[in-house]
C-alpha cells in the first residue's frame, strides 16, 4: 500500500486520539523518542534517536512495586499504561526489541516489560540514509528489515511505501482512509532505495563461527590491549538497544516506599562487587571481554542471536573510540589460547 | 501476568544466633503470612530465595531447611552488608518479603543409592543442611552418610547443637573440625581439606558435595580428585551479587549461565568448561 | 603544525630510558576523523603516533587512575598541560614520574560543528593548516574552514597554545588565540532567575547518569565518588530532574577551584549537556573570589585546601 506524505499528520492525529503515541522529537542536535501530542511535534528527518527506545518498555528508572513501612506492610504493583504506538522507530532497533523480549519471558515472565511490549504497536521507518558505523547488514538484519515491526513505512518520494506485518498492524492502517493500494512503480522505486540503502553500507563485521572463534582468545591479552583506553563510562551500555542490565533498589520517603529498578552497566566495578569486598570483575578488561562475549558469544549460544543489530551508537558515542566492528574483526586475527 | 519482583509476606517467627562477633550468623525461621502460600510453597534442597527487608534490599540466601519441614522456611545469614546488618537488627514478629524458590537444586533423586560425603565450611553449610535433613528424613534411600564440616573456631561453627545431635547417632558420620588448637576440642584440628584427606571417603558409588569459602572449595575438589573422584560425582554451590534472581538483570552471568536461574548447583563437570571469573 | 617525526622521535627518546611503563600518545582511529588514545609500550609501534587537530582527548585522564612505580610518557596540549599540573600539585603523581611532551596546539576540531560544515567519510581524513583555515581533503576533494568557525569555543579563547609544562616541546612556540572572558557566562547570568531554572531544568531532564563526565574528567578521582556511596547514600539512583540536578552541582562544586576547563565533559556527554557552561560559572566565580585559576602554576597549594588570611567572608558578619 502507499500513504501520500500529506496525509500523515491526519493519521498520526487519528491514532493519537486512542493511543499514546511516542515519536522521534529533535532537541536541538539530537533526536530522541518522546511522547507527542500533536503531530508537528515529531521529526522525520533524522538517522537514529540518541537514546534507543528500548528506554520506552524499560524505563531508565522504574517501580516494581510500593509499600507502607507501618504495621501493616501493603505491597502495590503499578498500574499498567494504555495502549501505546511507536512511530518511526528504525528496523534495528525494532529488532532490539525482540531480542529484549527473549530475555524478559522465558522461565520468568518479566509483567511489567511484557505488558508495555504487548500494548504497544510499532510503526516503522526505512533507513534510507544508514549512518556511517551502521552494520546492520552483518547481524542478520538490514535498512528495511521487517522483524518485530507491525507495519514499514518506506519513503518514495510524495509518498511513503506501506508493508502491513502483521493483523494489528493491517488494522490500524484499515482505519484510515489514507491509504491506497499501491502500483508497480512505487514497489520498484521502493526495492530501488532499499538496495540503494544496504549498498551504502560501508561497514561490516565479519561474524561466520564468531562464538567459537572468542572461545578460543577468552585467555588472550587482546581483552587488556582494548580495556587500557576505556573508561567504562557506560555509554555504550545505556546506548546500546540490546543492552539490558539493571539495578534494583528501596528508596523511600518517611512510611511509604518503593523498590524502583533503573538501568545499570556491566562496565561499572560496582556491578559485580559482592558484600564480602571480593569481585569476580576486578578490572576494565574482565569487563569489557564480558560485554563483548555477552553480545557475541552467551547470547548467541543461549538465544540463537547476536546480541548487536548494528545501529553503530556506542561507536559514534564513544569518546575514546573503541570501535566494536574493529574488536570484534580484528579479535580473528588474535593467536588462540593454548 | 504475576510481578515476578513482588514477594510475599513473611513474619519472623523465631531468631537463632548462631555465631557472635565480627562475622555473626543468624539463624531466620519464617513463615508465610498467608497459609495458602505457606502450605503450596515447594522447593528442592539447594534452591533459594529472595529475602527482603522493605525500605533496606533484598538478598538472596540458600534455604537452609529441609524440603520436608512444611510449616516454615529457614535461612541462615551472615552479617556482610547494608541488608543483612539490617536483617540482623530485626525482631521476632517482624514483616519481610520472600520470593521464590529460585534456582536449580541438587539432585537427590539421581543420588538415591549412592554413599552422600559433605563438605562445608563456615556459612556454606547452609545449603547442605538443607540436604542433609531431606536425607535424613529420607533416610532408607541412601548408603553410607558423612559430613565433614569445620569452622575457624568452635565459636564459629555453625548449627553446633544440631550437629552435635547428628554424631551422636549410628546412621550419619559427623566429622568436625576447628583450624586452629583450643582447649577442650577433641576433634580433628585443621583445615576442612585436610581433615577430608584423613577421612579418605571412598569414591565408589559415592557422590560428594562441598559448599564453603572460595579457597576451601578450590583445595577441597583438589584433595577428592586426589582421592579418586571424578568431576562428574563433585558438586558445589558458587556465588554471585544477585538483583532480580530470576535471569533478567544481568549480573550474575559467568560464561553463559545464569547463577541465580541456572545454578547456584553446579557439578565439577560442569564447572570445568564454564569460562570466566567466578 | 606540529611534524609527526618530531613527535615520534622524541617519544623514542623517552622510551630508551628503562623503567618507562608506556607514552600516552595518539594515533589515527577507526574510521573519519576519530583519533585514539594511544598506549605506546614498544618500539615498533611509535611510528603509528600522530599529532593533528584531530586529537580531542586530554590523556592525562589516564593518568589519574595509573599507581605503578614506574615511569610514564605523555603527550599533551597546552589545555591537558593545565590538567596535569593541577594533579601534581594535588600530589596524585609526583612530577619526577612524568616524561612530559608538550606540543604547540592552535585548536582542536569541534566534532559537532565539523558534523553541520562536513560529513565523515569511513577513511581517515588529511587535514593541513593554512594560514588560520584548515583544508580538509575528504574522499580526494579539499574543502577550506576557517579555524574560528570549527574548532572548540575553549579554543577561541585559549590563552595558554604552548603547554605551561614540558620536559620536551614539539613545534614552535605559539601566542595566545584569544583571551578568557567568561563571555557565555556574563550573557547567561542576565537572564532571570526563573529562566536560568528552567534551561537547567530543561539540561538536566536529559541526563542519564551514565557518569561519562565524571569519568573522563582528569580530577575527578576519588577512590569512592559520592554519587556510588551507599550509606549514607546521598544520591538515589532513581534519574529524575532532582536526582539528576543533585548530581551536577555537586560535582561542579567538587570541582571548584580544580577544574581546568578542558571541556572533555561536554565533549564526552552523549546527551549534549553543556556542562561547561556550569564549570565556567564555578570557575568565574572561583577567579573573582580568590583571583586563582587552577593549573596555571606547578607547586601552588590547591585552592581550597588553604586559607589566607584575608580571605572574603562577607557572609560571616
Amino acid at each position: 500500500m502507499i500513504i501520500d506524505k500529506n496525509k500523515i499528520n491526519a493519521f498520526i492525529n487519528q491514532i493519537i486520539s486512542d493511543h499514546i503515541v511516542f515519536a522521534p522529537v529533535k532537541n536541538k542536535d539530537m533526536v530522541l523518542f518522546k511522547q507527542i501530542k500533536k503531530p508537528d511535534e515529531m521529526t522525520l528527518d533524522y538517522n537514529n534517536s540518541r537514546i534507543p527506545p528500548k528506554s520506552i518498555y524499560l524505563p531508565q528508572t522504574e517501580t516494581l512495586f510500593r509499600f507502607s513501612k507501618n504495621q501493616n506492610i501493603n505491597l502495590e504493583t503499578p498500574k499498567k499504561d494504555g495502549r501505546t504506538l511507536l512511530f518511526g522507530i528504525r528496523p534495528c532497533d525494532a529488532k532490539s526489541l525482540k531480542i529484549l523480549d527473549q530475555v524478559f519471558t522465558g522461565e520468568y515472565k518479566d509483567s511489567l516489560y511484557l505488558s508495555r511490549r504487548k500494548n504497544s504497536i510499532l510503526i516503522g521507518l526505512t533507513c534510507h540514509n544508514p549512518s556511517l558505523n551502521c552494520f546492520c547488514t552483518s547481524v542478520n538484519s538490514s535498512p528495511a528489515d521487517t522483524d518485530g515491526l507491525d507495519v514499514l513505512l518506506t519513503d518514495i518520494g510524495d509518498k511513503y511505501y506501506v508493508e502491513l506485518i502483521t493483523s494489528r498492524g493491517g488494522k490500524i492502517v484499515k482505519n484510515f482512509p489514507g491509504f491506497k493500494p499501491a502500483n508497480k512503480e512505487d514497489k520498484k522505486k521502493k526495492e530501488e532505495i532499499v538496495k540503494k540503502a544496504k549498498d551504502s553500507i560501508k561497514r561490516h563485521i565479519k561474524s561466520e563461527r564468531l562464538a567459537s572463534i572468542l572461545d578460543s582468545i577468552f585467555e588472550n591479552k587482546y581483552w587488556e590491549e582494548i580495556a587500557r583506553k576505556c573508561l567504562g563510562c557506560g555509554i555504550c551500555t545505556f546506548l546500546c538497544p540490546t543492552c539490558h542490565c539493571f539495578d534494583m533498589q528501596d528508596e523511600t520517603a518517611g512510611d511509604k516506599g518503593a523498590r524502583i529498578r533503573v538501568w545499570d552497566s556491566c562496565m561499572y566495578p560496582e556491578y559485580t562487587m559482592q558484600a564480602s569486598g571480593y569481585n569476580p570483575r576486578p578490572y576494565q578488561m574482565n569487563r569489557i571481554r564480558n560485554r563483548v562475549f555477552h553480545k557475541f558469544n552467551y547470547l548467541p549460544k543461549n538465544n540463537q542471536v547476536f546480541g548487536c543489530v548494528g545501529c553503530g551508537r556506542c561507536i559514534t558515542e564513544c569518546p575514546v573510540n573503541i570501535d566494536i566492528i574493529e574488536v570484534v574483526n580484528q579479535a580473528r586475527e588474535v593467536k588462540k589460547d593454548e | 501476568m504475576n510481578n515476578p519482583y513482588k514477594p510475599w509476606l513473611a513474619i519472623i517467627e523465631n531468631i537463632t544466633d548462631e555465631v557472635g562477633g565480627e562475622r555473626a550468623i543468624k539463624t531466620f525461621i519464617l513463615k508465610f503470612k498467608d497459609k495458602n502460600i505457606q502450605e503450596t510453597f515447594s522447593f528442592k534442597p539447594g534452591q533459594c530465595i529472595m529475602v527482603s527487608l522493605f525500605g533496606v534490599g533484598e538478598c538472596m540466601f540458600a534455604i537452609a531447611s529441609s524440603p520436608t519441614e512444611k510449616e516454615y522456611v529457614e535461612v541462615s545469614v551472615m552479617r556482610h552488608g547494608k541488608v543483612t546488618s539490617a536483617l540482623h537488627e530485626a525482631k521476632i514478629g517482624d514483616t519481610l518479603g520472600v520470593r521464590g524458590p529460585y534456582g536449580n537444586s541438587f539432585n537427590v533423586d539421581d543420588w538415591i543409592g549412592k554413599n552422600m560425603v559433605f563438605i562445608g565450611g563456615g556459612i556454606g553449610q547452609a545449603p547442605l543442611r538443607s540436604v542433609i535433613h531431606y536425607i535424613m528424613a529420607n533416610r532408607k534411600k541412601y548408603d553410607r552418610i558423612d559430613v565433614i564440616y569445620g569452622a575457624r573456631s568452635s565459636k564459629d561453627l555453625c548449627f553446633k547443637e544440631e550437629l552435635f545431635e547428628l554424631e551422636k547417632r549410628n546412621d550419619i558420620n559427623v566429622h568436625l573440625s576447628i583450624d586452629k588448637e583450643e582447649h577442650g576440642w577433641g576433634h580433628f584440628v585443621g583445615f576442612v581439606p585436610d581433615n577430608l584427606l584423613e577421612i579418605s571417603p571412598s569414591p565408589e558409588n559415592t557422590i560428594a558435595v562441598t559448599c564453603g569459602p572460595p579457597i576451601m572449595i578450590k583445595f577441597v575438589i583438589e584433595n577428592l580428585l586426589k582421592l579418586g573422584f571424578s568431576p562428574d560425582q563433585i558438586f558445589t554451590t558458587l556465588e554471585m551479587r544477585m538483583k532480580c534472581g530470576i535471569g533478567k538483570c544481568g549480573r550474575c552471568n559467568i560464561d553463559n549461565v545464569y547463577v541465580c536461574k541456572d545454578g547456584p548447583v553446579f557439578s565439577y563437570e560442569q564447572l570445568k568448561s564454564i569460562k570466566g571469573e567466578r | 603544525m606540529v611534524g609527526n617525526k618530531e613527535l615520534q622521535n622524541e617519544i623514542r627518546k623517552i622510551m630508551d630510558h628503562k623503567d618507562v611503563k608506556y607514552v600516552l600518545a595518539y594515533k589515527k582511529g577507526t574510521y573519519g576523523f576519530q583519533t585514539t588514545p594511544f598506549f605506546v609500550s614498544k618500539r615498533e609501534e611509535v611510528s603509528q603516533v600522530i599529532f593533528s587537530p584531530f586529537c580531542l582527548n586530554n590523556l592525562t585522564m589516564y593518568i589519574k587512575n595509573e599507581y605503578a612505580k614506574e615511569k610514564i610518557g605523555i603527550v599533551v596540549k597546552g589545555c591537558d598541560s593545565r590538567s596535569l599540573i593541577q594533579m601534581i600539585n594535588e600530589k596524585r603523581i609526583p612530577r619526577d614520574r612524568l616524561f612530559i611532551i608538550g606540543v604547540s596546539c592552535g585548536g582542536v576540531i569541534d566534532p559537532k560543528k565539523r558534523s553541520k560544515r562536513i560529513s565523515e567519510p569511513l577513511e581517515n581524513v588529511d587535514v593541513v593548516e593554512k594560514d588560520d583555515k584548515f583544508v580538509f581533503t575528504v574522499n580526494g576533494k579539499k574543502q577550506e574552514i576557517p579555524k574560528r568557525e570549527i574548532v572548540f569555543d575553549k579554543c577561541i579563547h585559549c590563552e595558554y597554545p604552548t603547554p605551561l609544562i614540558y620536559d620536551f616541546l614539539v613545534g614552535d612556540k605559539i601566542e595566545p588565540l584569544g583571551k578568557e572572558d567568561y563571555c557565555d557566562v556574563k550573557d547567561f547570568e542576565k537572564n532571570s532567575l526563573t529562566d536560568k531554572w528552567k534551561f537547567w531544568e530543561q539540561q538536566f531532564d536529559k541526563c542519564i547518569r551514565c557518569y561519562a563526565c565524571r569519568n573522563v574528567c582528569p580530577v575527578c578521582y576519588c577512590e569512592k565518588c559520592m554519587a556510588e556511596q551507599l550509606d549514607p547514600q546521598w544520591l538515589r539512583r532513581s534519574v529524575n530532574i532532582s536526582e539528576n540536578t543533585v548530581w551536577h552541582i555537586i560535582r561542579a562544586f567538587h570541582l571548584a577551584g580544580r577544574c581546568t576547563s578542558c571541556g572533555e565533559c561536554e565533549r564526552a556527554c552523549p546527551m549534549d549537556i553543556p556542562l561547561m557552561l556550569l564549570n565556567k560559572k564555578v570557575e568565574k566565580d572561583i577567579k573573582e573570589l580568590f583571583d586563582y585559576n587552577a593549573g596555571k602554576e606547578l607547586d601552588s597549594k590547591p585552592l581550597l585546601a588553604i586559607f589566607k588570611p584575608d580571605d572574603p567572608e562577607e557572609d560571616i558578619k
